[in-house]
């Protein structure tokens, strides 16, 4: 994990770029990276690049950055890692390149050179880079086709920043803080910001499998490489035949790729279990794991430590597991709300438990996110399809679905759930049912968190549903492929990596998820639509995990929300609603008078 | 090419937005390969100006449906039309309706507040429909995003550029003397004065001359320019009791307005309005030294203060002090002027038509 930023004054009016303004939104990145800050400028200072440095791989000088090729006319900033870059590395020596480092950033400028963007279909990892070119006066953006790595750009016409980071691009007083409607509804909507919005008009998200070029006449249109939904229509027509465990193997192997120990989270499910168990199959021993848990839980269920502690002796990792009380939650509140880049509903159990490992000396873990969605352990992938086989049909008559919203929204005042009104209008799509699933608010709620004029915008323009649609072009023919395909592109791309993203990096703790990877996912999306679910990745593990943790209900990380929030004005709402105001209201430049909170 | 520009004024006009379109339709046509432009526009004197070759000024008509049937009856007679150029978002929906019905590309023109807030459904939807959207300046772009939810990277710049005849030269004895401003030190501001505009800032420059005249007897401020906003300014100048120091010219004339520069040791204008106020830039030309307002798209022309000074046009002492500082001052690099060539100009409306191919 670092911090990348780019600065292009690609407009011929457009003031040289100022080393001022280049460090303040580079130093904000400090925690991403801890471990070096470099920066570079063209001779004529419209472009700079700066970078900082949390070194894994590679950990000699020869590795900064902004790294240059072998003449200096192409220049990277880069944050994640390659896993696969011995393997890109070996055939571009073979094709007689010559490489001045071990780094994997070396690997992305060779490969540039020989393929230019077509490069990043052959990339397995995660990553989001800037990279000059100076030779087209070009600057190329992107980022992993899962969007693991953020890249956010602020473009006022003349010149465009990015960086990891929304409020490190805040840092500059060039960059307006105008409230984007769209990003503001977008996280009362879901709990997290839809990209490619942010709060900001200005600041945009590279939208994950994309790329964005930028010239003299500024950034074009995102354009993807890579689509979830067409692996799963792709997976439909290959084959079935695949070792579903030594693609899981492989993985975690290419997940491993590190100059400095790797530990894991490891909770009570199947997810991070199966990883502690591959980890070991593949090798690699001694390794560090970490769980959390809290006051609340201690002797029920959910908490999270037995289990886990278990799972650790079995697979003979050297296991630590953290408590957080109450006063601790309070205590670390302040930071917390600083450290989240955009506001999420979530990100509190990740920050902790990342904590906690850097506290245990490490650098770089593996985390079982992704494995849900992966391989269809949310409620949801029974669910939806059943919600949208009995509501296909009454959803499609013109007119019902809001009259019903209408005429139930009469009984809201006794008790009834909101998203119950929209049963009829969302509910016989898998667009609209996933938003009945994941949805905080509903559109008609929004009037009591929001101004008027804010909500309407906001709806109109982010067109949710629309983007759901879009999420499912080409459409999966099963009804796993539709509900994987919305899970991996909003609840796990929107909010769960994001939080993973800035929770770790507040802690200088770079998290890698063997789960989350295009390359696995190529190998098992055909076998995956069978629907076997969790039990084909508890299947792949030996020696085989414990029966408890294969039977254990989804409970994920939890935290004691509802316990730790005390009630106020709004003790009548959900925890999750109630916590969607408390973080929006530490949002900067985010007039109270837009959120009604 | 063939192009279709539906603009409000360009040629037989005064004023920026005129100055404009002449410079982007003249650009135009010095692309490479053959172009062809017809024009139509609701304002202008046929008599006043003869456009370029190869462009086709069809009239100017200020009968707003008088305007709509001859741009209908165009573009169904002439044909072909590779791309519509929409020089004003008031007549956006009509080059979207064009372009819907025909799929040819639409270009839309921003310049300044016309563009900065706009609740019309017609004109959000029109503005919507066009394939690229060219601003004058970033404040004009950051405005009109703000309300329009059209996409960032749709929306470009093309600031202005400056004609060749203003270039630095001595004072002219003739407007000196028609002027009586002989060992005088000149303020001074050209705009339209027009009540729908009067954001330009005289106002402010009215209230801060007692207090500069005390300390430069000597100083005579010069309104330039004419419209329905005049009547009020002369008055509020006749009740500081500053007839004399404050001079109304009325309109220039465009072969005079070089010399007009010339004969100030400052130009002034600290306007809240401006989307980008090429009157900075033609002074800058003329090597006077300039302020504007740090608030609006001014903040382009003068290349964040590089070209001349920023300020907060409602804070009088910054304005003051700024007076005072740049009196005698040298006015500003060619170098930096120079940055809003024509050269460049032409060079980027090239690079935008290219692009608008690959919209």
């Amino acid at each position: 994990m670092c911090g990348v930023v780019a600065l292009y004054a690609y407009h011929y009016a457009a003031l040289e770029v100022e080393r001022e303004e280049l460090r303040q939104i580079r130093d904000a990145m400090s925690s991403r990276g801890p471990d070096g800050a470099g920066e570079w400028y063209s001779t004529d200072r419209k472009v700079g690049l700066g970078h900082r440095r949390l070194a894994i791989i590679d950990l000699s000088e020869r590795a900064r950055q902004p790294m240059a090729n072998l003449d200096g006319t192409v220049l990277v900033s880069f944050d994640g890692e390659i896993y696969n870059y011995r393997e890109l590395r070996a055939g571009l020596e073979k094709r007689g390149r010559v490489f001045k480092s071990q780094s994997d950033t070396e690997v992305l400028l060779h490969l540039y050179e020989e393929k230019g963007e077509a490069m990043l279909s052959d990339l397995r990892g995660m990553f989001a880079f800037a990279l000059w070119d100076g030779q087209k006066k070009k600057m190329l953006l992107a980022r992993d086709p899962y969007g693991i790595k953020p890249l956010y750009y602020a473009d006022d016409g003349w010149t465009l920043r990015a960086a990891s980071q929304v409020k490190a691009l805040l840092r500059s007083e060039k960059v307006s803080r105008l409230p984007e409607p769209a990003g503001i509804v977008g996280f009362f909507l879901m709990g997290s910001i839809p990209e490619p919005y942010t709060l900001y008009q200005e600041i945009r998200q590279v939208p994950a499998g994309s790329f964005v070029w930028v010239n003299e006449l500024g950034p074009s249109a995102p354009k993807k490489y890579f689509s979830i939904a067409e692996v799963f229509t792709q997976g439909e027509r290959d084959g079935l035949g695949i070792d579903v465990r030594q693609a899981l193997l492989d993985s975690v192997r290419h997940h491993f790729v590190s100059d400095v120990p790797v530990g894991l989270f490891l909770s009570s499910g199947i997810d991070s279990g199966a990883l502690a168990a591959l980890a070991r199959e593949a090798g690699f021993k001694n390794l560090k794991t970490v769980t959390l848990t809290f006051d609340e839980f201690e002797g029920e269920e959910r908490d999270e430590a037995p289990l886990a502690e278990e799972v650790a002796r079995l697979y003979g990792t050297r296991h630590s597991t953290a408590r957080i009380s109450r006063d601790e939650f309070q205590r670390e509140l302040q930071k917390f709300m600083e450290a989240m880049d955009q506001p999420s509903i979530d990100g509190l159990n990740t920050y902790f438990v990342s904590r906690a490992a850097r506290e245990q000396g490490l650098k770089v873990v593996l985390s079982g996110l992704g494995g849900d969605e992966l391989f269809g352990g949310y409620p949801s992938f029974q669910e939806l399809p059943r919600m949208v086989r009995a509501l296909a049909v009454p959803s499609g008559i013109p007119f019902l679905g809001d009259a019903f919203r209408h005429v139930s929204g009469l009984f809201r005042a006794r008790g009834l759930h909101p998203k119950f009104s929209g049963l009829l209008k969302y509910g016989g799509t898998y667009g609209g049912a996933y938003f009945l699933k994941r949805g905080l608010f509903m559109p008609w709620e929004l009037e009591s968190v929001l101004d008027r004029q804010t909500a309407r915008e906001g709806l109109a323009r982010l067109g949710l549903l629309k983007r759901f649609d879009e999420a499912l072009t080409p459409e999966p023919s099963t009804p796993f492929g539709c509900v994987a395909v919305l899970e991996s592109s909003f609840y796990l791309r929107n909010q769960l990596l994001r939080d993973a993203d800035w929770a770790g990096m507040a802690h200088s703790l770079e998290i890698r998820t063997p789960l989350v990877d295009a390359f696995l996912l190529k190998r098992l999306a055909g076998r995956l639509q069978k629907g076997e679910g969790k039990k084909l990745l508890a299947e792949s593990v030996e020696p085989a995990l414990p029966e408890p943790v294969i039977q254990r209900a989804k409970t994920g990380f939890s935290v004691p929300m509802e316990k730790w929030l005390e009630a106020g004005d709004e003790g009548s709402r959900p925890w999750a609603r109630r916590w969607a105001c408390r973080v929006m209201e530490n949002q900067k430049g985010i007039s109270k008078e837009l959120v009604s909170v | 090419m063939k192009i279709l520009a539906l603009v409000t004024d360009a040629f037989g006009s005064q004023y920026g937005i005129a100055q404009y379109n002449r410079d982007f339709l003249s650009a135009l046509t010095s692309m490479n390969g053959e172009t062809s432009i017809v024009v139509l526009t609701r304002a202008g004197n046929p008599n006043q100006e003869t456009p370029p070759a190869r462009i086709q000024w069809k009239g100017a008509y200020k009968s707003k449906w008088r305007y709509v049937l001859a741009t209908l009856y165009t573009f169904l007679t002439e044909k072909n039309f590779d791309l519509i150029f929409c020089g004003h978002l008031h007549l956006a929906p009509l080059a979207a309706f064009l372009s819907t019905l025909t799929n040819v590309p639409f270009w839309l023109q921003l310049y300044g507040v016309d563009a900065w807030d706009n609740r019309s459904i017609l004109r959000r939807w029109a503005a919507k429909k066009a394939s690229l959207v060219i601003a004058i300046s970033r404040y004009t772009r950051r405005q009109f995003l703000a309300w329009s939810g059209v996409s960032p990277e749709k929306v470009r710049i093309l600031p202005c550029t400056v004609d060749e005849r203003f270039q630095p030269g001595p004072k002219p004895d003739y407007l000196l003397e028609r002027y009586r401003l002989a060992g005088k030190k000149v303020l001074l501001t050209v705009s339209r004065l027009s009540s729908r505009e009067n954001y330009k800032g005289q106002d402010q420059m009215i209230h801060l001359l007692p207090e500069l005249l005390r300390k430069y007897p000597n100083l005579v401020y010069i309104i330039a320019g004419d419209g329905d906003d005049r009547p009020r300014l002369e008055k509020l100048a006749r009740e500081k009791t500053l007839d004399g120091s404050v001079r109304f010219i009325g309109q220039v004339k465009e072969s005079e307005l070089p010399d007009v520069y010339r004969m100030a040791d400052l130009f002034v204008m600290p306007s809240t309005g401006e989307g980008f106020g090429i009157t900075f830039l033609e002074a800058a030309c003329c090597k006077i030294p300039v302020i504007g307002g740090k608030t609006d798209g001014s903040m382009d022309a003068l290349r964040e203060g590089r070209i001349g000074k920023v300020v907060d046009p409602g804070n009088p002492e910054e304005l003051a002090r700024a007076i005072e500082d740049s009196l005698n001052s040298r006015g500003p690099s060619q170098e930096e002027v120079e940055i809003f060539s024509r050269g460049r100009f032409s060079h980027h409306v090239t690079e935008l038509v290219k692009r608008l191919g690959q919209c």
